[in-house]
């Protein structure tokens, strides 16, 4: 069950690399320029909750990086 | 004197304001004017109001077009925005010294292969595209003012 | 398809250098007034700092830990997307935590950490950890910014330290866009390097709970272990429409080292009654008055995660779900389910509602407690975090624009752990009593963020 899981996402991950086609124009970012849409909201409850969950539970982390925003420059 | 010019200086600015929000939107098929152009460097400007680079590039613009602009640069802002009201509430905060156009079909940014931005095109005088620039880097401000100069001169 | 302008003075343009800019008649029109008039804006002062800060209470039901928390994210933009984030975290930390022993329906008396006294617990609570925690100080550095059009780079280093551990670490991050920027691939790497310097030392692994010692005594512990902790990333972010941003990432972790924690025990119980067995008293002094063994757990784990993330947004309202998948060497399996959505009242403020389920499986070497005359295990813990339990959070934010233009929110947070004991793992008495504790806790936290 557990390597199904990992396999499985393994997959969409792989999928997801060759969503090539999927996306928008550089000109359609307006909502996803708004600060509401960014990975990065909120950074300090992001943390906060980061080091709750780490402390009273097994497993951590997880979440990551940049991408999506208005994608200018 | 003083009193009229400056009744002067405050309609034609209220014209301005209004030209740009009456601004109709573009007709796929109309015939653009190039006549108008011929003979000058054209810089060409893809920006929107949710772009905080293209909000940088606002105030170079401006000092691009005060300082060339007798000397034949033409500078011309195409607006992208989804939403009218918000390319017009920012210019109300920013205003331009330049010209802008709304391309509310996006047919111009298709025509134009717009991939980022801002996205920004320079022609020479002879209509040919010189340069094109995605993004805007402050620090590059001196090098886009060189090609700019370059492209006045008509040098290679 | 807009025509070529070619006719018009015989010029010849090649396919991009098509100038097909219409409305005409507008445009003369605009020609005509001039634009001379206008006072260029001057430039934008972006280059600057912003503050992120915040003000946390976390506290948790019947004694156990309560912390309080200020926390601060400074930043300042350089030109060209270029950032240097600074945060400091200050934590005062008080109360005290379950020390792996079970309830019993008589007190328990055991050597507290520091060696040189005893406490004792009534019957039917949960042995808590007299701790004497006090302070923790957390910075971290992180710079950023592009190279070159596509790539972006991220580097910091980490610190923290309380008077029983201590953290540094470094961290990465390459990201690389693709597609018109639609795309985005990142990875990361982090690597701390951790030191514990527990009250009395470090105790030996699945060896009796110690009497309480003199001064001068030696304890046979020694005073120092560490860890190493690597950490990699791997994640795809994906523009999937104007309103839905996914994101994908996959994380290996690799922890070495001293993985125990010096303060647990576990319990030993009758193996017919399932009451803790009684053990003499040292002949001068005090000692614990039922058989413990200290916790002793593997000196490696590697964990894989996999999480995905989706932000949707509708008509002003966002929706933000993430799911998370965890396994390890240890046997341990856990699924997160994480929702927000925020709602914006008015376009100054916004509530926003959030939920989240745990539930995880227990180490393969967690037990409840230790029966009398078997072996002793390799490993062994009784730490309700190794366990088998689900948690839930549920919450609500209320954010506002202040008067100046900057924002600020509140939120409150109720989490709650229930531990899942299988019967059959209970001997005897133990049916009457907890074998897990049950957690409620707080969660209350204020933020401000103002700057530029």
């Amino acid at each position: 069950m557990r390597y199904g899981l990992v396999a499985l996402g393994l997959l969409v991950f792989a999928g997801m690399s060759g969503c090539s086609s999927m996306g928008v124009e550089p000109w359609e970012r307006d909502i996803l320029a708004k600060s509401e849409m960014q990975l990065t909201t909120d950074p300090i409850e992001a943390a906060t909750d980061d080091h709750i969950y780490f402390s009273k539970e097994a497993s951590s982390g997880g979440r990551g990086f940049g991408g999506g925003g208005c994608g200018c420059n | 004197m003083t009193i009229l010019s400056s009744i002067a200086r405050s309609l034609i600015a209220l014209a301005v304001l209004i030209c740009i929000a009456v601004q109709p939107v573009q007709a796929a098929d109309e015939v653009p004017d190039l006549a108008q152009y011929e003979g000058k460097v054209v810089i060409v400007d893809f920006w929107a109001s949710w772009c905080v680079p293209c909000r940088r590039s606002f105030p170079w613009l401006n000092s691009m077009h005060e300082k060339y602009a007798e000397n034949g640069l033409v500078i011309i802002g195409v607006n992208l925005d989804q939403v009218r009201a918000d390319a017009d509430s920012f210019l109300t905060e920013f205003p331009a010294s330049f010209r802008i156009y709304f391309d509310e079909s996006k047919e111009l940014a298709r025509e134009f292969d717009v991939v980022a931005m801002p996205s920004s095109y320079l022609l020479g005088r002879d209509g040919e595209l010189r340069e094109r620039h995605y993004g805007f880097k402050v620090k590059k401000q001196d090098e886009y003012e060189a090609a700019i100069i370059a492209a006045l001169d008509n040098v290679e | 398809m807009v025509a070529v302008v070619a006719a018009t003075k015989g010029q010849t343009m090649k396919k991009n250098d098509k100038m097909s800019i219409s409305g005409a008649l507008a445009a003369a029109t605009c020609t005509l007034l001039g634009t001379a008039a206008v006072e260029p804006v001057e430039a934008q002062e972006e280059p600057g700092w912003d503050f992120n800060t915040s003000l946390l209470y976390y506290g948790e039901a019947d004694d156990r830990v309560q912390d309080l928390s200020l926390k601060t994210l400074s930043r300042r933009t350089f030109v060209d997307d270029r950032y240097l984030s600074l945060g400091l975290t200050v934590d005062a930390l008080t109360g005290a935590t379950p020390n792996g022993a079970l309830p019993q329906s008589f007190p328990q008396t055991f050597t507290k950490p520091s060696g040189k006294n005893t406490f004792t617990t009534p019957p039917g609570e949960f042995p808590i950890d007299d701790s004497f925690r006090d302070t923790r100080v957390a910075v971290t550095a992180n710079w950023e910014q592009p190279l070159g059009r596509l790539y972006a780079l991220n580097v910091g280093v980490s610190g923290s330290a309380e008077f029983d551990y201590l953290h540094l670490g470094v961290n990465a991050k390459l990201s690389r866009d693709f597609n018109n920027r639609n795309t985005t691939v990142s990875g990361g790497f982090a690597y701390a390097s951790d030191e514990l310097d527990p009250v009395g030392g470090v105790p030996v692994g699945l060896t009796q709970m110690q009497n309480v010692r003199d001064e001068d005594e030696p304890s046979g512990r020694a005073g120092q272990e560490s860890k190493d902790v690597v950490d990699l990333v791997l994640g795809v972010t994906q523009v999937i429409s104007r309103n839905f941003l996914l994101q994908v990432n996959y994380s290996y972790s690799d922890s070495s080292g001293y993985l125990s924690d010096p303060y647990k025990i576990v319990t030993v119980v009758d193996a017919v009654t399932g009451d803790a067995v009684p053990i003499p008293q040292p002949p001068n002094g005090e000692g614990p008055s039922h058989l413990n063994f200290y916790e002793h757990r593997p000196d490696s784990r590697s964990k894989h995660s996999l999480y995905a993330r989706g932000k949707y947004y509708m008509s002003g309202k966002v929706l933000d779900a993430s799911y998370r998948y965890m396994t390890d060497d240890w046997e341990i399996d856990s699924h997160t389910l994480d929702m927000r959505l925020r709602l914006p009242i008015s376009d100054r403020t916004y509530l926003e509602p959030h939920l989240r389920f745990y539930t995880q499986t227990a180490a393969d070497f967690y037990r409840i407690s230790l029966t009398e005359n078997e072996p002793l295990p390799e490993y062994v813990s009784a730490d309700y975090r190794l366990a088998d339990f689900d948690a839930i959070t549920a919450g609500l934010k209320f954010g506002w624009k202040t008067g100046g233009g900057n924002d600020m929110s509140v939120r409150l947070e109720l989490y709650k752990q229930s531990g899942n004991v299988s019967s059959g793992d209970l001997i005897g008495s133990q049916a009457d009593r907890d074998a897990y504790p049950d957690m409620d806790a707080i969660i209350f936290q204020y933020s401000y963020l103002f700057g530029k």
